[in-house]
């Protein structure tokens, strides 16, 4: 069964990708100093209505395997715990357990 | 130590930029051209998750095939067995006074 902050963040990626160009297109000339005060302002008033979820801070890396939320590896997309268990495991390449 | 004009050194970034073919920007004013180049990041955000194959998401795909997924129905039928011994989902609260409800009164009797 999957968590809901999995399909909220599932969400929130397709989201992101799907409005990203407009988005930036908007960023562009809000950001812009040698535009004119007015379509700045315009363009930033058109970036307000675009929803939650797509804004790419409301993406957060979770674990692939278990959805946790916290204690992510980002460089496997693991949580700690399942991290643990797959490298003991031996599934992870290239990652073994120190002893010294 | 020679001192060099400024004109000369805003002759040299501007010479720079030309060869460089970067914009010449001698009072730095923003210009939101980082908006623009920088990568778009959605195409690997939506890969982040591995593909999953769900039962409901087949059945969905293909509605011709009229597959039935047996533990969402019996679920459906569990629910509506409990709404006839009134226990049922409350119903949504009109305005925020009416959301507080005496537990023991909140059965319906009809």
């Amino acid at each position: 069964m999957t968590k809901i902050g999995v399909l909220r963040d599932i969400k929130a990626r397709k989201g992101v990708a799907a409005n990203e160009i407009a988005r930036r297109a908007y960023l562009y000339v809000a950001r812009n100093q040698t535009l004119p005060p007015q379509v700045r302002y315009q363009a930033q008033l058109q970036l307000n209505t675009f929803g939650r979820y797509t804004r790419p801070t409301t993406v957060k890396n979770r674990c692939t395997v278990s959805g946790r939320g916290r204690g992510i590896m980002s460089e496997f997309g693991l949580c700690r715990f399942q991290f643990r268990l797959q490298a003991l495991q031996g599934q992870i390449p290239g990652v073994k357990k120190a002893s010294w | 130590m020679v001192s060099i004009a400024p004109s000369r050194l805003a002759a040299l970034v501007k010479t720079r930029c030309t060869v460089f073919q970067t914009s010449y920007n001698p009072t730095s004013i923003r210009t939101g051209a980082k908006y623009l180049r920088a990568r778009l990041r959605g195409p690997s955000m939506t890969d982040y998750y591995p593909p999953t194959l769900s039962l409901s998401s087949i059945i969905r795909q293909f509605p011709e095939m009229e597959l039935v997924d047996a533990a969402e129905k019996q679920r459906l039928q569990d629910v509506e067995d409990r709404k006839k011994r009134g226990k049922g989902a409350p119903k949504k609260a009109k305005s925020k006074g009416s959301s507080f409800c005496n537990p023991v009164f909140h059965r319906s009797f009809f």
